[in-house]
């Protein structure tokens, strides 16, 4: 190694280090804070209720659905269909959604839940 | 293009090379959290070719490995390979200039900052991608891990040019006469 590698060398340790000390122990809390979950609730295209997840104790929801009332489980930051009218259950069937984008249908109702908030990942590439 | 015929093959043989290199460093899992950390086994190529020809030589083994490689791995025109290609030509234009300051730097350190600016244009070309500064953000790790490669590659370039400097095994290439002195 001749002096400029390791005047290189040293820089480059100097600022990776340094700056990633700076960096994770300034913006640690901030990337963990950042995902502010919440249960939409829509019938037909309109928004009929917000809720904001987690919730602190099981809560169940009516839902007055296009073929009859329908209700809607909430658990910690998870959400399912309890009971619903349609002949297909698909809904029911599919059980607790929790993870950001994720969404129970329910066609025959125009039921429409969604969880909506920051997805953990910014993208995923090879 | 006096030496035409003898510099092409030359080349062709660096860029199979590096694309061998390429796609055998692919299949090697390296045992760390992060993403994107590689050994960068095919810079030894791009710089052999910097060093013995000049930038246009190298830009081109560096981009052609590039290209083969995504070929091969079926990733041509992914974001990875978009990624890739923008590091290889801010890693192979810093190496260049580098290069023109060689008595300072000896092939280690021209392998480290290689390693760096590959790095550091693969991030910018991710953040273009997906219009977040937010990525910049993992740059000093990249940084970091770059600087044990760049060590690891510029060792192993510099024991192959000393093995050359010895031998001359390379001479053949990229000297018109030395073929036939040996044959005369």
């Amino acid at each position: 190694m001749t002096k400029g590698d390791k005047l290189l060398l040293a820089v480059l340790l100097l600022f990776s280090t340094l700056s990633t000390g700076l960096l994770y122990s300034r913006f640690s809390s901030f990337s963990r804070s950042s995902s502010a979950l919440q249960a939409v609730i829509s019938v037909h295209g309109d928004v009929v209720r917000t809720v904001s997840l987690p919730v602190a104790t099981r809560t169940a929801l009516t839902v007055q659905g296009r073929v009859g009332p329908s209700i809607v489980e909430i658990e910690g930051s998870r959400v399912r269909m309890r009971e619903a009218p349609c002949p297909g259950r698909i809904c029911i069937n599919q059980g607790w959604v929790g993870q950001p984008g994720q969404s129970i249908v329910c066609m025959p109702g125009e039921i429409l839940i969604r969880i909506e908030g920051a997805s953990p990942l910014d993208g995923v590439t090879r | 293009m006096r030496f035409g015929t003898r510099r092409m093959v030359f080349l062709s043989l660096l860029i199979s090379l590096g694309t061998a290199l390429h796609l055998v460093e692919a299949l090697l899992p390296l045992p760390l959290p992060f993403p994107g950390v590689k050994l960068g086994l095919a810079n030894i190529v791009t710089l052999l070719a910097l060093h013995l020809f000049g930038l246009r030589e190298g830009m081109t083994v560096s981009l052609m490995r590039v290209l083969l490689g995504s070929l091969l791995s079926g990733m041509f025109l992914s974001p990875g390979f978009l990624l890739g290609m923008s590091g290889a030509i801010f890693s192979t234009l810093l190496m260049s200039a580098l290069l023109k300051h060689s008595s300072c730097f000896s092939m280690i350190g021209i392998s480290m900052a290689g390693a760096a600016a590959h790095n550091s244009g693969q991030l910018l070309a991710a953040s273009l991608l997906l219009q977040s500064t937010a990525l910049l953000l993992y740059l000093p790790l990249l940084l970091l891990a770059g600087i044990p490669s760049g060590i690891f590659t510029g060792y192993l370039l510099n024991s192959l040019l000393q093995h050359h400097k010895k031998s001359g095994i390379l001479s053949d290439f990229f000297e018109q006469n030395s073929f036939n002195d040996r044959r005369n």
